[in-house]
């Protein structure tokens, strides 16, 4: 039997109250908080170091200490010895809770009818009960940015801690509202416009979202002179952003949109995160130089142009990052987030570093969305979000031992691992009847 | 030049109200430079044809009394063109109305686009524009193929002359193929199409066995062989060639592929990228019809020199790269000794002359670009006994240029399809001289220097060189001129030259079968050029058009 | 030496056929690497000598014969060439999604050499793909097997001719939909997927008997009989019951699974592999016993339905059941990174080292049939072999040179940039495809057409 099994097999029993009632066998293990002691590991902050044979304290859904000797009174000790504490990760651009099964149209909740729907609420539609939540927190993704897509403003995106069981337990304290900046490049093979139709699409949607942005001022204007103005609930939504109270996530992807987004975006006096960013290392310069911060993603990817050298996609953050641009990363996936450490790993291996790949699913994130006060580093006074690990989080052989979200003790186990569990020995094996 | 005097023959028993039917079928042209076939350098001589065949060619041929004189001076005659595949003059089939019991994965073959019982002669008209468009670019014969699916009908050779003749010279030349799938149904994709290629393949065979053994043994159930099968009979029985629509290397080594699976007789058409494939073309001895065509150019005149990164100058590179190495493929067939033919599928007879000049700047001969225009697809098409070349007893398709034919400047003036001649306008050349320093103050002064003219009579074209100098006061010189006796160029000397504000007007005389005629010239000098007319006692009047190609420096 | 080689190949004409004569064969020794064999363990600082295209030497001091390159590994790791048992990869068509049963249709016809999806795969490492007929049909057509010789112009250069005879199956809601409820003929259900199968076995059988009966006649006296109607879709059925066809059945679900499993057995069939198999772990017993394995994702799930109930512990608990498992790609993008997703088996199911090297590599090499000539690092197999900076199972590692036959067809760090073996002349500004990652997965390539609207709005390329 193998290490993780065991470690299961030892959590179930150790919490296994006798149950006997009819009909429901075994236990259900709940995500529980507490004060916890993790004893003796080695602790990444990323922030402020690395600490050897250092323990962490958890009270309050809060880290109260990290450090050498701290006292155990009340709190449940967990033995660290020969393991690593991490801050959670965070990615950056998701749909995680916003789809269940992407083919079935009854479950896909992440975009919806119009092009100008900055008021559709990401937080509204997310899933607590996904099992891609269960899935994906157990790789030590701890929190996601959960993105709605599809139009020119299709919705507002949300951070959400992947624990909890209303949308407002999971809420991680950001928002902002999501742009699809007009795009020049092809959105697929199927994509047969010519190189003319592709550039005047462009054109014709970049002057719209000019349009809608102005009416967006307009709307802001009139408000704050104190207009009694008819029902708007997107201009409602867009007049936030104008008066820098949500930022702007604009996803752009081809460098020369990512040049024209720089220039939209001039002497707007807004906060902008780009998204996507494909190929920002043509014009990383251009985007350090405007102090834009970005998320990119997804690290494995295909090159945008067939005479792309292969790996560009895999070294985008790396020459992203040495330009001066702040990066931070995503999986842009709905199921799969839990990929995110390995993205993180081929953009550290492809010219990141690994250190600058840790700050860029942790406290660049927390830094980018403004919460870097509360997550983004193994720091006192900042949630409990962290992971105990048997290595390097980012290697595929390491083992993720313990998750704690907000301060709750997430069970290692969901559908994979029971399935798992029930599976690996079958019984009846093989035999008929 | 002097040559009017076309011969007034009795009349038909029959009347032609519209005074348009042609008097007579014979011809000579005369004097012309005459390439016979590819290779030929060429040389003065007369071109006979009656009844749309050449009756002789050569120099000193007498004239036959009914002939109609074309005088050749200064023209060159070629073997008019062949195409060796195309689709002029060709309309699409109706489209089949799906049948009640349609099922998708199993559509009849009609539907599924297996139509070789079709055949292009059902399809073309020769009232088409097209037929026109191309015959004005010197093609007289081309490979029709019919419209359609994978296997879309037999092909047909058509003469692309006069609309009122019969144009089909041979209606099953070839069966057309195509890598194409069918909308919706099987087979769908070019995966499909192969492996529907060799069931029909197959089963035409087996159909074959099947009626064999029916015609020779009683007893055997009846044969049910389908229209596809029957139409497919002289494929298998290597009868009759499969012309397939290749534009790709992939698709042309798809094509070969299945001919060495199967064994049939083929012929590629359309190649457009073919660099990679010259060798196994050669080496399976597949005839080919390349694509007369050379890719637009307009990617590379985009590209900028100065304001680009390093990365969109090697982009750049490639492109350049690429679009030289296409206009070299068909040099490059020509170095790999393999013969071909030309294909006009989808492309534009506009473009035919730049295809072709291009092709030639980048290396291929000029007498293989004109074996692929003439004897190379007269010889894959079994027709060189026929067409092809220029001799006694073929056909007379030819066409006559003003220039050697693949000079830049060289413009087809007579196009001749089974004897037919048909005429097109001849620009004048602007070759404006450099520098241009004319001094319109002193009008008698600007006219002197040499003068190149052409002269447009209702044999063509004819032209030579006027120099107008002054001696002694008085402004005289001489005019050079295609010679009547059909010998090159005579001279005469200019008379009473006059310049009278713009116009210059002067005489000469020319003699010819014993007569003399006073030619006059007049006309309106506007810097370097004069345009006016030429007169004939009792002919009429002609334009003439001269440009000062080399103006005096005596002033 | 070698001109002897060529003579004696040609004398006895061994695999001397039309097209294998273009192939072109390397030597080189690789020095002081960790030579990971796969099949035999692990060897600290050895050296690999290959001639001709083979591997003739392992072992530690060789010296490079005259003429044969050295190159220094030290400090690298060696390991066989990637094997990626489900790709579409080099493919111009990937459904012929016009009928439920296609087996005539051959991706050998259709294989393109020149796209830039075969570099980027050996920038992965992987040097052999199963170029498949996607999944529209129940049985589709009959797949290629590929050495990814990276410059080749003849596609014929790039398909493994030495390799068995593979084909496409396909169960679940790809079948049911593109035929059933896409166009109105069977299959709508799995029942239906079934009952084709079963339908077209049995019709092979009787065409197989018709042609035996004709040829028996055809050469008596006074024969009266015709030959039947050739028929390629079924040549290929009873081929497969004759055991010279390898089934790659595409499968989700664990009842689809053993359904077909069962009609195996009724028809007598061994050589079967499941691709997929997200709920093989459920019958993995089954699969252990009766077929040739599995080749399944690491972690792919929840896109759609028949997807939802699975586990990334999949390959595990199969490998577990003694089932022969692979992982595969089935993208352009997954195939760039095998070595990663083989990877991902110790995280989810701590597989070892070269349990989960074999799932690259030996493993997919016995479901395609070729395990006698590569998957692993031995003797007398072909020289197909990738050289990485670190351990090839680590997040970190970087494929550094990959060879196909003793040729390079990879270098990290002397390849140019741009690998395009074919520009367009006339391309003003080169395309640039966004959401590249919907382009990798082309199991469903070519067949909108059979779907309504609504489904394709719904097809998002993937399984």
């Amino acid at each position: 039997m193998n290490r993780i099994l065991v470690l299961f097999c030892m959590t179930w029993i150790a919490l296994l109250p006798s149950v006997g009632m009819a009909q429901i066998d075994g236990e259900f293990v709940k995500p529980r908080t507490g004060k916890f002691l993790l004893k003796n590991a080695t602790v990444v902050t990323v922030t402020k170091g690395t600490l050897s044979n250092a323990s962490v304290l958890l009270e309050n859904g809060k880290i109260i200490g990290v450090g050498a000797s701290l006292p155990s009174e009340g709190a449940e000790i967990i033995d660290c010895s020969g393991l690593f504490i991490y801050p959670g990760m965070i990615d950056g651009g998701t749909r995680l809770g916003l789809v269940e099964v992407s083919s079935v149209p009854e479950t896909v909740d992440y975009s919806d009818v119009g092009n100008v729907t900055p008021n559709m609420q990401a937080l509204t539609t997310v899933n607590p009960n996904s099992e891609a939540i269960g899935v994906t927190r157990v790789s030590g993704v701890t929190t996601v940015l959960t993105v709605p897509s599809g139009g020119l403003f299709p919705g507002t995106a949300a951070l959400i801690n992947l624990n909890g069981y209303t949308p407002d337990q999971m809420y991680g304290g950001f928002k902002a509202v999501a742009m699809t900046f007009p795009s020049s490049g092809r959105r697929g093979r199927f994509d047969r416009r010519s190189e003319e139709d592709i550039k005047e699409d462009g054109e014709k949607a970049l002057k719209e979202a000019n349009e809608i942005w102005d009416n967006a001022k307009s709307y802001l204007e009139l408000k704050k002179s104190g207009a009694e103005l008819s029902y708007f609930p997107e201009m409602e939504q867009l007049s936030k952003v104008l008066s820098g109270e949500l930022p702007l996530l604009i996803e752009v992807n081809a460098a020369s949109d990512i040049l024209s987004a720089i220039q939209w975006v001039e002497g707007k006096n807004i906060k902008v995160i780009f998204t996507g960013v494909a190929e920002g290392w043509r014009v990383a310069e251009q985007i350090a130089k405007a102090k834009i911060p970005v998320v990119t993603g997804p690290v494995q990817d295909l090159p945008t142009r067939q005479s792309d050298r292969y790996d560009t996609p895999y070294a985008n953050a790396g020459k992203l990052a040495k330009a001066g641009v702040k990066v931070a990363l995503r999986t842009d996936e709905e199921e799969n987030v839990r990929n995110l450490p390995f993205h993180a790993a081929f953009a550290a291996a492809y010219g990141l570093g690994k250190e600058e790949a840790w700050k860029a699913v942790t406290i660049n994130p927390a830094e980018i969305f403004g919460v870097a006060d509360q997550y983004g580093s193994v720091e006192v006074g900042k949630k409990a979000n962290l992971i105990v690990s048997t290595g390097d989080p980012f290697e595929t052989r390491s083992q993720i031992l313990h998750v704690f979200i907000d301060g709750y003790r997430i069970p290692l186990s969901n559908r994979h691992i029971r399935l798992y569990q029930e599976f690996l020995e079958r019984s009846p094996g093989l035999k008929a009847n | 030049m002097m040559i009017f005097g076309w011969v007034m023959q009795v009349s038909w028993a029959q009347s032609d109200p519209s005074g348009k039917r042609r008097v007579t079928s014979s011809f000579a042209i005369t004097n012309a430079t005459v390439i016979k076939s590819p290779g030929d350098i060429g040389s003065k001589a007369t071109v006979l044809f009656k009844d749309g065949i050449i009756t002789g060619i050569g120099a000193g041929l007498s004239i036959p009394k009914d002939a109609k004189v074309i005088s050749g001076d200064s023209l060159f005659v070629y073997p008019a063109f062949i195409d060796g595949g195309s689709n002029i003059g060709i309309s699409e089939p109706m489209d089949d109305e799906s049948t009640k019991d349609f099922n998708s994965s199993n559509p009849p073959d009609e539907l599924a686009g297996i139509t070789p019982w079709r055949m292009a002669t059902d399809f073309y008209s020769s009232a088409s524009n097209e037929v026109d468009e191309w015959r004005k670019v010197g093609f007289a014969m081309s490979q029709v193929i019919p419209e359609g699916g994978m296997l879309p009908g037999k092909t047909a050779l058509v003469s692309l002359g006069d609309p009122k003749n019969i144009a089909i010279i041979q209606a099953n030349v070839a069966m057309a193929a195509n890598f194409r799938g069918s909308r919706g149904m099987y087979p769908g994709t070019v995966a499909g199409v192969m492996a529907k290629f060799r069931d029909v393949y197959q089963n035409s065979i087996l159909a074959l066995e099947h009626e064999k053994l029916f015609a020779s043994v009683a007893g055997v159930k009846r044969p049910q062989t389908t229209p596809t099968q029957l139409a497919m009979a002289p494929v298998v029985q290597k009868q009759l060639p499969i012309l397939f629509t290749a534009n790709s290397e992939l698709e042309a080594r798809r094509a070969i592929s299945l001919q060495k699976e199967l064994g049939f007789k083929l012929i590629l058409t359309g190649l457009e990228n073919y660099e990679s494939v010259i060798d196994l073309i050669k080496s399976s001895g597949t005839s080919v019809m390349i694509k007369l065509q050379v890719p637009d150019d307009k990617a590379i005149k985009s590209q900028k020199e100065e304001g680009v990164t390093e990365a969109t100058k090697a982009q750049y590179a490639r492109v350049k790269e690429a679009y030289d190495q296409s206009l070299k493929q068909a040099a490059n067939l020509e170095k790999a000794g393999v013969s071909f033919g030309f294909s006009t599928l989808d492309t534009k007879a506009s473009n035919v002359h730049k295809a072709l000049s291009t092709m030639i700047a980048n290396g291929l001969s000029e007498k293989a670009a004109l074996a692929a225009l003439t004897t190379n697809p007269a010889s894959v098409l079994g027709i060189s006994r026929i067409a092809g070349t220029l001799e006694k007893g073929k056909l007379a398709n030819l066409i006559l240029t003003t220039e050697p034919l693949f000079k830049e400047s060289s413009q087809i003036k007579h196009v001749i399809v089974d004897g037919y001649v048909f005429d097109y306008e001849v620009k004048k050349k602007s070759n404006s001289a450099p520098n241009s320093s004319a001094t319109p103050e002193n009008s008698e002064n600007s006219v002197e220097g040499v003068w190149d003219y052409v002269s447009e009579t209702p044999a063509g074209s004819s032209g030579g060189e006027i120099t107008i100098k002054k001696e002694n006061g008085v402004l005289g010189g001489s005019i050079s001129y295609d010679d009547p006796a059909g010998s090159g160029k005579a001279s005469a000397p200019i008379k009473n030259v006059t310049v009278t504000g713009k116009n210059l007007k002067f005489e000469f005389d020319v003699s010819a079968g014993g007569m003399s005629f006073t030619v006059t010239v007049s006309g309106e000098v506007n810097g370097k050029s004069m345009e006016g007319t030429l007169s004939l006692p009792q002919m009429g009047s002609f334009p003439f058009n001269a440009t000062l190609s080399s103006p005096s420096q005596l002033n | 030496m070698k001109k002897l080689f060529y003579l004696l190949l040609a004398f006895f004409g061994l695999g001397c056929n039309f097209s294998q004569a273009q192939v072109q064969k390397g030597s080189v020794l690789i020095k002081n690497a960790t030579v990971l064999t796969v099949t035999k363990g692990n060897l600290e600082s050895a050296d690999v000598l290959v001639q001709n295209g083979i591997i003739t030497q392992i072992g530690k001091n060789i010296t490079a014969p005259t003429g044969v390159q050295a190159i220094d590994a030290t400090g690298k790791y060696l390991m066989p060439g990637i094997i990626d048992a489900h790709s579409h990869v080099a493919l111009d068509v990937v459904n012929e999604a016009s009928a439920p049963i296609t087996s005539e249709v051959r991706m050998k016809d259709v294989v393109n050499p020149f796209e830039i999806g075969i570099y980027r795969a050996l920038a992965g490492g992987v040097t052999v793909s199963h170029a498949m007929h996607g999944s529209a049909n129940v049985v589709g057509g009959q797949n290629a097997t590929l050495k990814h010789r990276w410059g080749a112009k003849d596609p014929a250069d790039i398909i493994m001719q030495d390799a068995p005879r593979t084909i496409k199956f396909a169960l679940g809601e790809n079948p049911t939909r593109v035929h059933g409820r896409g166009n109105g003929i069977q299959p709508r259900s799995r029942m239906g997927v079934e009952a084709v199968i079963r339908n077209g076995f049995n019709e092979a059988l009787q065409y197989k008997k018709a042609w035996e009966t004709y040829a028996a006649a055809k050469n008596t006296k006074g024969n009266t009989l015709t030959p039947p109607a050739y028929n390629e879709r079924l040549q290929t059925l009873a081929d497969i019951l004759d055991g010279k066809i390898i089934i790659h059945c595409h499968s989700y679900r664990a009842d689809e699974i053993y359904m077909l499993i069962n009609v195996a057995k009724d028809f007598n069939i061994k050589k079967l592999v499941f691709q997929h198999t997200n709920e093989g772990f459920k019958v993995a017993p089954e699969i252990a016993e009766y077929t040739m394995g599995a080749s399944v994702f690491a972690d792919w799930w929840a896109y759609k339905m028949e997807v939802y109930y699975s586990t990334a512990f999949n390959a595990a608990i199969l490998q577990r059941n003694g089932a022969i498992t692979s992982i595969n790609s089935d993208s352009a993008e997954l195939i760039r990174h095998l070595y990663h997703e083989a990877a991902k088996t110790q995280r989810y199911g701590g597989l070892t080292d070269d349990e989960a090297l074999a799932m690259i590599t030996i493993n997919p090499a016995k479901q395609l049939g070729i395990e006698d000539k590569v998957g692993s690092i031995e003797v007398g197999k072909q020289a197909d072999l990738v050289i990485f900076d670190s351990h090839p199972l680590s997040s970190y590692a970087v494929p550094q040179m990959t060879f196909v036959d003793g040729i390079k067809y990879f270098d990290v760090v002397a390849d140019k940039d741009d690998q395009r073996q074919l520009v367009s002349a006339t391309e003003m500004v080169e395309p640039i495809f966004l959401r590249a990652n919907e382009e990798a997965h082309r199991c469903m390539q070519d067949v909108e057409i059979f779907l309504d609207a609504f489904d394709v709005a719904f097809l998002k390329e993937k399984h």
